[in-house]
């Protein structure tokens, strides 16, 4: 039926196209609107070095395929590690009940749809040998050590993967994927007169062993070594609200809690995010741009297409100030009667999709990272993030700082750290006043939890300021 | 299906054996789930699956892997425990790993724990759906109906069994089932905020989960108070953690106990057994032999048999949680790897009654974001909840932090509820901790 030229996942899943019609059929069997299977095959490997010896490895794989019938907003799903066609049909059969009605037809012929190559890879990790990566880890934890002489622990993990995906909708649309993944982390504990700090650093995108190039293992060292040794240095973290400058990279962390889980549309549908209406208004200055962009290349957040089959592209939250759009999937984007975004993800086979972001970063604005510095009077400096998260009806979100600085009459002087800042979305969208011309998309492995569901992103930013945050620390106010 | 289970976790070691593992540790597992999700007044979602798989540590000359594989075809699964092996047998050597001492297997409580609900299979989609409906009409039944903007209400219940063989000797299942069910509803506030609250509730059995309608009317009880919530002032001042939000504070004190965090020096309780670490008020056991309880169980992700163990007495450090592993590298006894139960020693009052001793300060009723540090033990969170103004509840709290060190924290601890918080694993009272640093306005 199909024209064979897709990359023949149907042999790796063991599946015929047949099965996947009759398995569709039966999902449409009580009058869904539509149907999908999603079938995934991943293996997933770590290695990892602790007290010197690369003493342990975890591997994984899963293999599945989810079963979905869509009806209007609602939704039935069902999943199987079991692929043969009696297990598949079984699935069906419980998404079906979701609807109530005659039977729609399924799909009479398929065709493969085209994708993009957003992460081409040179060494696939299925070739690298255990030999080869064993000494990356070994000269991490020998160069760590040898950069300082109050280290006392270094850990090392290497974790790569390669998943294949194979969508089939009730459109008779098919659309397959590799999506390698690769995280190489570094971390350390330090010791100073009796206290105690650890930091680290790690870098992540869909790329093969190639990723690894010197440069990249000279920052990871390089990073890891400084962020952990600078916490000896901290000040207590000052508390109550004050101006914060956000450096260029990782602080797209704001973005990803203040604005873009506000933008998921599924949120919006429900009425229960603070975004909600605001589509067309002004959220932020004129030289505010926010994107969600799934085509940058090789980054963990990137992606060829999204888990619903459907084109992933750059999606404009924010533009010039005023919001633009949400991030869709397949339901939201039918029930807001537009195109979807290519944002429909998920975790695995296991989940149904939902929107959710890529690579959330804000545009280059007009100011320079040295003038944004020097417009602080008394406020905090933030370069190094651990985490965040949202509410997104009331719109108040955290990030924690691992390591920042003050700043004084306009310089950075002392480091602070483990400090958690919060603020409320639209009110500190409002506040950012200065943005840098210096864009950086972070590097760093970066997951993204919701309803129970992790999935890889990236996030970047240009040096900006905030007028006005919490910060939640235990120093003067 | 059972006995299909169990042969696959034994072949699962036969196979690791004869492809030159010298012992393994594997678990075969199979899982029942169904779920339904409930919007507005209809059907928002459903899902039904059974997931299996099979997971097995691997010792090979002297070398340690832990791998698992949710592809159970034969060949393809030959083919995986021979990689696997072939893998770890390219690593570097570990002396320290081994199977745990067979000692440890025994002296199973002989106690019925009662985790698996015979009516586990009866239950119809039907009575599932009428429960979420519930919820909801109890969410929309209270006052000030007008300002939600959304209830969503979700029921679930599930069939968890497990085999564990270990090729020196231990043979072990498990089953449980779980029925949740849960609130979550959005209410309009004046300027736009929807803020949002929830209810939820989780046991082994469904005779033991509340009414329905009794989560929906709670959460929108929630939803409602948080209404008007405003920033407060910075300051130093006593905080009631309610047993819901608590299990963070918790948690952050009981992550450098294990094994792992010690061993690597990332741990602020390293050396600290035997010496005070919270205020007398602070006691509290390991007890995985509760029957029913959402962490019990006979033995534990080793095999070690479970037993009920102090971890803090009267403020006092009593033990880790230590596995096989990292024991041995810390030239320690085994205890056990991770938290079932908790078990703590309750004050006399409830929160009403803490709430009038404490006068003024602040109510936490939930964390937002924030983490702590492991190694230092500093802690900063993101908190909401209320003030307290002559010791009872007043206006809502929104958009601040609290932040110190959990030594000091815990010293700090003031007043220890009678009520500990039955949904979780934790099983946490309200707490009351004096003089700490809350950020605001």
């Amino acid at each position: 039926m199909a024209k064979r030229e897709g990359i023949g996942y149907f042999a790796r899943f063991g599946v015929t196209e047949r099965w996947i019609a009759e398995a569709l059929a039966e999902a449409l069997s009580r009058g869904a609107d539509h149907a999908d299977v999603f079938f995934q095959h991943r293996v997933s490997t770590s290695l990892a070095l602790q007290d010197g010896a690369v003493n342990r490895a975890f591997q994984g794989v899963s293999l599945g395929v989810g079963v979905r019938a869509v009806k209007g907003d609602q939704q039935g799903y069902g999943f199987t590690e079991d692929l043969s066609p009696e297990a598949l049909r079984e699935c069906a059969r419980t998404a079906a009940a979701i609807a109530d009605g005659p039977a729609r037809p399924g799909p009479q012929a398929f065709h493969v749809s085209p994708r993009p190559a957003r992460y081409p890879v040179q060494r696939p990790w299925s070739q690298v040998r255990p030999e080869e990566r064993l000494p990356l880890l070994s000269a991490l934890n020998e160069r760590a050590f040898a950069a300082d002489p109050r280290m006392v622990k270094v850990s090392v993990s290497l974790s790569d993967g390669e998943g294949a995906i194979l969508v089939a909708d009730s459109q008779g649309r098919i659309v397959e994927d590799d999506q390698p993944m690769t995280t190489l982390a570094l971390s350390c504990v330090a010791e100073q007169g009796g206290r105690r700090e650890t930091g680290g650093y790690n870098v992540a995108g869909r790329a093969g062993f190639e990723f690894y190039g010197p440069d990249r293992l000279d920052r990871l060292v390089h990073r890891a070594v400084e962020r952990t040794l600078l916490l000896f240095e901290a000040v207590p973290a000052p508390v109550g609200e004050m101006p914060v400058v956000l450096a260029a990279g990782s602080s797209g962390i704001l973005l990803h809690e203040a604005i873009g889980h506000g933008m998921e549309a599924d949120f919006n549908r429900k009425n229960t995010s603070i975004y909600a209406d605001r589509i067309g208004k002004p959220v932020a200055r004129p030289f505010v741009s926010i994107v969600d962009d799934a085509t940058v290349p090789g980054a963990r957040g990137a992606i060829n297409v999204d888990d619903e089959g459907n084109a992933a592209g750059r999606t404009v939250l924010v533009e010039n100030g005023v919001l633009a759009t949400y991030l869709h999937d397949a339901i939201s984007a039918r029930h807001y009667g537009v195109v979807p975004t290519g944002n429909g993800r998920r975790e695995s086979y296991q989940h149904a999709p939902l929107p959710r972001m890529r690579a959330t970063y804000m545009l280059p604005g007009p100011h320079r990272h040295d003038e944004i510095v020097a417009s602080v009077k008394r406020g905090l400096y933030c370069d190094h993030f651990q985490n965040g998260q949202v509410n997104i009806g009331a719109g108040d979100f955290t990030f924690y700082v691992k390591s920042g600085w003050l700043i004084e009459d306009g310089k950075r002087t002392r480091p602070v750290k483990d400090v958690n800042i919060i603020g409320n979305g639209p009110r500190v969208l409002e506040q950012v006043d200065m943005v840098g011309d210096d864009l950086v998309v972070d590097e760093g492995g970066w997951t993204c939890g919701k309803d129970g569901q992790s999935v890889p992103v990236s996030q970047g930013m240009p040096t900006v300021r905030v007028a006005s945050l919490t910060v939640g620390g235990q120093g003067k106010g | 299906m059972k006995s299909d289970m169990l042969s696959t976790a034994r072949e699962g070691a036969a196979l690791a054996r004869r492809c030159g593992a010298q012992d393994a540790a594997v678990v075969a597992y199979r899982s029942r789930q169904v779920s339904v999700e409930w919007r507005d007044g209809k059907l928002e979602k459903i899902g039904e699956s059974t997931t299996r798989g099979l997971a097995l540590e691997l010792f090979a000359d002297g070398r340690w892997a832990s791998v698992s594989t949710s592809d159970l075809r034969p060949d393809a699964l030959a083919r995986f425990v021979a990689d696997a092996v072939a893998l770890t047998r390219k690593l570097e050597p570990d002396p320290f790993r081994a199977l745990p001492d067979p000692a440890l297997y025994r002296g199973q409580a002989s106690l019925a724990l009662d985790l698996v609900d015979p009516g586990v299979g009866s239950l119809s989609s039907a009575r599932r759906r009428e429960m979420c409906r519930e919820a909801e009409e109890a969410a929309r039944g209270g006052p000030g109906a007008d300002r939600l903007v959304s209830v969503s209400t979700s029921f679930g219940d599930g069939l968890h069994e497990s085999w564990r063989v270990h090729t020196n000797g231990f043979e072990g299942e498990r089953r449980a089932t779980d029925f949740w069910i849960s609130a979550v509803v959005s209410a309009r506030d004046a300027d736009g905020r929807r803020p949002e609250e929830w209810d939820a509730a989780g046991a082994r059995h469904l005779a033991e989960l509340p009414a329905a309608g009794e989560v929906g009317r709670r959460a929108a009880e929630r939803a409602r108070a948080r209404l008007g919530a405003r920033k407060a002032p910075s300051e130093v001042t006593a905080l009631v953690v309610d047993g819901r939000a608590a299990g963070r504070l918790v948690s952050a004190l009981l992550d450098p106990m294990g094994g792992g965090s010690l061993q690597q020096r990332r741990s602020f309780l390293e050396g600290k057994v035997g010496q005070v670490i919270g205020s007398p008020l602070l006691s509290l056991d390991d007890d995985p032999l509760r029957p029913r309880a959402l962490g019990s169980r006979l033995f534990d992700s080793e095999g070690l048999a479970a037993r009920r163990f102090p971890l803090f007495d009267g403020g006092r450090l009593a033990s880790y949680y230590l596995d096989t592993y990292y024991a041995r590298k810390l030239g320690l006894t085994p205890t056990t790897r991770s938290t079932s139960n908790l078990t703590w020693r309750t004050g006399p009052e409830g929160q009403e009654g803490l709430l009038r001793s404490v006068g003024d300060g602040f109510l936490v009723t939930g964390f937002l974001g924030g983490n702590s540090n492991s190694t230092t033990g500093d802690f900063s969170l993101g908190m909401n909840g209320f003030r307290i103004r002559g010791g009872a509840q007043a206006e809502p709290v929104a958009e601040m932090n609290a932040s110190g060190n959990l030594l000091t924290l815990w010293k700090a601890l003031a007043a220890v509820g009678n009520d500990p918080y039955p949904w979780s694993p934790l099983r946490t009272p309200t707490l009351v901790f004096e003089g700490v640093a809350v950020a605001g306005t």
